[in-house]
């Protein structure tokens, strides 16, 4: 090793604690806005796993004789033009726009991780031609490369995830790879090299779990992210196709009577914003909390 | 401005607009369907044994008889000199029907920015100056609230407020009838967003360069706040705002393709949504490339700004 570690460095190069996750987890939540968007988020999930269960109606039930109903003791967020109930509409809603989030920011980060960490491992050709691909990816604006692949290809929700998810692979490709090369310049990694290890063991044993906490705000923040954007292409008539209950398709069909019925835009949107609200403060307490000095961006 | 930095950033350009003129022309290439069909005014159920020399006909003439890389070649060739072929379903040129749009979308991308830097840039200030008073915290919340809303939600959201509960904005107008003010709302939805953006990396940028040094020697000479806020720390805070709002540019644009649709303007995003609509697959394309190009033109134009502003930065 070229010099010695100094005092600072060693401590950060311990390994964490006892408990080090409860650890961290608290220090988290000891934050009150983390605490809420934390509660915000989970309070999410349980409303799309228990959507079944705590939704009043289905979410296809049709009934004449009851739609364009406002907000009332029997439908807390009104009617749609179907008489369909808006608000286990929404819940059912919440969960079509969590699994095609979950799904498309995991897809997009095992593809961008792996293809970010190879880059920066391997450097040079490997690099640039990567780097040169993710150029041309993030060239096109998010949304409409997603409309001209659904567009063009069919509103499938393979389609759909595939869309969403190229957009995305660049992102995380283009942050894990930053990362790496942050991490391969440290001592730590030479002396690896040096007792002789070999490179697949570095990468993931050494490099990669340095490089997570910004990957790790990155997945938030996207999920946040793709579920706006599914929700955009829903109400452009690009994404999930009606009947089936998501938030964009519910906007979209209240837009018609945005005039007399207003509650059939509103509520989903606001299930929207919250959604929006909470993975965008979570990733902004994700990343104080795993890089204090940084600046929040978004 | 030196000419080679920016000679070298045009050459880098090149390598990124061909790979993207690939995924553009793949995607059509992969597209199901056929265009001679789309051509023709058919759909695959209506097509009948009655009509196949008609559609041969029309394929051979929009050259999709040739294999994948000729009929690349010849787009790509086209595209070089503007020529992006014909729609196949309106009697127009794609680059006309671009040449139409592209103004209009430039002109809302345009006042959306001026309205987010306006509003953006004194929220961050005022924010930043009451650090941890009520000012800070109802500005952080307007921030968050705008950096969350979904815009074409807002948008519908706004026409049911500013048109319909309160008509102080007619509900549908044209550009072309009307004028600006059709522009009035769509702006005032795409905006919210950036300018909550650039609210909250002003504040961040500038509570950094308030603890700077520099900043008490100016106050110890005894400027007044407001001096030494808008002429000694503005000036040094101001870079990361650039580089969000340059950054925000892809995201403008795909605002708007949501809510030109909605407000019915006849920009790019009406333009690419009514040409998938018609399986109209070099207007499509063509659309693609030519929004891809703005961006690669826009971000071209951040980079060199930055550099004029703060000359440390090299690129």
């Amino acid at each position: 090793m070229a010099r010695e570690l100094t005092r600072h460095e060693a401590t950060d190069l311990a390994p964490a604690p006892g408990g080090g996750f409860a650890d961290s987890l608290r220090r988290f939540l000891e934050d009150r806005l983390n605490l809420i968007s934390t509660a915000l988020a989970l309070a999410l999930i349980a409303a799309a796993l228990l959507a079944p269960v705590i939704s009043p109606y289905p979410p296809d039930l049709v009934a004449p004789e009851s739609q364009w109903q406002g907000p009332s003791w029997d439908h807390w967020m009104g009617t749609d033009q179907y008489g369909r109930d808006v608000l286990s509409r929404v819940l059912y809603g919440a969960r079509v726009s969590l699994f095609v989030g979950i799904v498309t920011v995991v897809l997009a980060m095992l593809i961008g991780v792996g293809l970010g960490a190879l880059a920066g491992y391997l450097g040079r050709v490997a690099d640039e031609i990567l780097m040169r691909v993710v150029d041309v990816f993030m060239s096109i604006p998010g949304i409409v490369l997603a409309l001209a692949i659904v567009g063009l290809l069919g509103p499938s929700l393979t389609n759909i995830i595939i869309a969403l998810a190229i957009y995305r692979i660049a992102q995380f490709a283009r942050v894990t790879r930053g990362s790496v090369l942050s991490v391969m310049a440290q001592d730590y990694i030479g002396a690896c090299r040096a007792i002789g290890m070999g490179g697949r063991r570095i990468i993931l044993l050494h490099v990669l779990p340095n490089c997570i906490g910004p990957i790790i705000v990155l997945a938030t923040v996207l999920l946040g992210n793709v579920i706006l954007t599914e929700a955009t292409l829903s109400f452009l008539g690009m994404g999930i196709q009606p009947p089936t209950a998501s938030w964009g398709v519910m906007i979209a069909d209240g837009n018609e009577y945005l005039m007399f019925a207003p509650w059939i835009s509103i509520f989903p949107g606001i299930f929207l914003l919250l959604t929006m609200m909470a993975f965008n403060l979570l990733g902004d307490g994700l990343r104080d909390h795993f890089d204090p000095r940084g600046r929040s961006v978004l | 401005m030196p000419f080679d930095l920016i000679a070298r950033r045009i050459l880098f350009a090149v390598p990124t607009l061909f790979g993207v003129a690939v995924i553009v022309f793949a995607l059509g290439y992969l597209a199901p369907g056929d265009p001679a069909l789309a051509a023709l005014g058919l759909t695959s159920e209506g097509y009948t044994s009655f009509d196949a020399a008609e559609v041969e006909r029309v394929r051979a003439e929009l050259g999709l008889d040739q294999p994948g890389y000729v009929r690349f070649a010849e787009w790509l060739g086209g595209a070089l000199v503007g020529d992006l072929g014909r729609s196949y379903v309106q009697p127009f040129a794609v680059s006309d029907l671009i040449g139409r749009a592209l103004p209009v979308t430039l002109l809302l991308i345009a006042g959306t920015m001026t309205l987010a830097i306006v509003i953006g840039v004194p929220l961050g200030i005022v924010s930043a100056v009451w650090q941890g008073r009520w000012g800070d915290y109802l500005a952080r919340v307007i921030a968050i609230l705008g950096v969350s809303t979904p815009t074409f939600w807002l948008a519908l959201i706004l026409i049911l407020v500013l048109a319909y509960t309160f008509p102080i904005f007619p509900i549908s107008a044209s550009l072309e009838r009307d004028g600006p003010i059709a522009l009035v709302l769509p702006i005032l939805a795409i905006a919210t967003h950036p300018a909550a953006l650039i609210a909250r990396m002003m504040r961040a940028s500038m509570l950094e360069v308030l603890a700077q040094d520099y900043i008490r020697t100016a106050t110890a000479k005894g400027l007044s706040a407001y001096r030494v806020v808008m002429t000694h720390a503005l000036r040094n805070a101001i870079n990361p705002v650039i580089t969000v709002i340059g950054f925000q540019f892809g995201n403008l644009i795909g605002s708007a393709v949501a809510v030109e649709q909605i407000f019915a303007l006849p920009g790019m995003g009406s333009l690419l949504i009514g040409a998938i609509y018609d399986k109209d697959v070099l207007v499509t394309q063509g659309v693609v490339l030519a929004i891809a190009l703005v961006f690669i033109l826009a971000n071209l134009i951040v980079d060199l700004l930055y550099t004029l502003i703060d000359p440390r930065i090299r690129l």
